[in-house]
């Protein structure tokens, strides 16, 4: 007879094989660990709390049913954000929000607006509070376009390389490669914009 | 002002995703173009300033709601299909045994009761002065047995059809 796990200190591996297994129990205590990690990148994905919730619980559903294919190639909240990055982005594509002819594409092929924008240099260095300069990164995600927050997100928090977020977003590498630069842009400016608003 | 290709030069020399020819290349460009190097600077003041700067945010439920969606929901899916995680019963375990054991010993029964049907049917009574066998027509091949003992005549037809 094996020893019964404990589940609130077993390492995420041990519950993962206990719960490839059939266990129920070890698979709550995965989603009680890794839920507003997953819960929050569905959120930064689609800026919507209803569909986030949607969405991060439709991924917990199919990682459960594909839990056998879990190998342990990285780490198992990887392998979970990558399943919640992909209903995202299938749901994004359903919405049409993703339009391949998009006026905005159009825009960074032929060099948008923001090539036309001073340079600007946020100051990292400018005393902050932490949880001051995550609002303020939110907020100016949130006045992206989803295809320039999409590439960004995937490149700056999810480290995936041009090809790899190619593929995800069904794009080539030159797109990529133009919506990260004008996302950055974008960004530069809308967080030099927000620092002036919050000086008046 | 630098072309476009060159601004997504700069930038996937930040990111690390040029070779070391191209890297080479933007590196030189950068010493002698002040441009290209406010422009890099911008990218990667930017790029420094996201780093870990994401947001925390918190599921705006009780995780025992949000549990329990989602287990309704797999029990729901793996009624619908048995997901290939879905627990094995116990039962599962039985069945997996008693079936293959189950038809081998059907098939043994089988191979015994068909063994047991081609032989001539062993006479149910032992024949002795009391019991009478007649073959009246042979080109019918059929023939009769008399137990007077047991007060019971049996006939056998065989209509012998090649």
């Amino acid at each position: 007879m094996s020893r019964k796990l404990d589940y609130p200190s077993a390492e995420d591996q041990a519950l993962v094989k206990a719960a490839q297994k059939g266990d129920m129990q070890a698979y709550e205590e995965l989603v009680a660990r890794h839920r507003d990690k997953i819960y929050a990148r569905a959120f930064s994905m689609m800026r919507n709390e209803e569909e986030a919730i949607d969405l991060s619980q439709e991924a917990w559903v199919k990682a459960w049913q594909r839990l056998k294919q879990f190998q342990g190639e990285a780490s198992f909240v990887t392998w979970m954000t990558r399943i919640v990055i992909n209903l995202c982005l299938d749901q994004l594509r359903k919405q049409k929000r993703l339009r391949a002819e998009s006026i905005e594409q159009m825009d960074e092929e032929l060099g948008g607006v923001e090539r036309q924008m001073p340079i600007i240099t946020p100051n990292p260095t400018e005393r902050l509070e932490r949880n001051e300069l995550r609002q303020r990164i939110d907020k100016a995600l949130g006045q992206l376009s989803y295809e320039h927050r999409t590439v960004l997100i995937l490149h700056e928090f999810e480290d995936l390389e041009y090809k790899e977020i190619a593929r995800r977003m069904a794009c080539s590498i030159g797109t990529v490669m133009s919506r990260l630069f004008y996302a950055r842009r974008k960004m530069a400016v809308l967080l030099a914009g927000l620092k002036r608003e919050e000086l008046r | 002002m630098i072309s476009h290709e060159i601004e997504l030069k700069l930038q996937a020399c930040l990111d690390g995703e040029l070779s070391s020819d191209e890297t080479r290349a933007i590196e030189e460009l950068l010493a002698r173009d002040a441009g290209a190097r406010s422009l890099f600077e911008e990218l990667r003041a930017t790029r420094t300033l996201l780093a870990g700067g994401e947001l925390e945010v918190k599921l705006p439920e009780t995780g025992e709601f949000y549990w329990s969606k989602i287990r309704r929901q797999i029990e729901l899916e793996d009624r619908r299909s048995p997901s290939i995680n879905a627990p094995e019963p116990v039962s599962a375990w039985w069945v997996r045994f008693v079936t293959p054991a189950g038809a081998l010993a059907a098939l043994a029964l089988f191979v015994v009761v068909a063994l047991k049907h081609s032989e001539p049917p062993e006479p149910i009574l032992a024949l002795d002065d009391s019991h009478e066998i007649e073959t009246p027509l042979e080109e019918t091949s059929s023939f009769s047995f008399r137990s007077e003992a047991a007060a019971m005549t049996v006939v056998w037809v065989d209509s012998h059809r090649e």
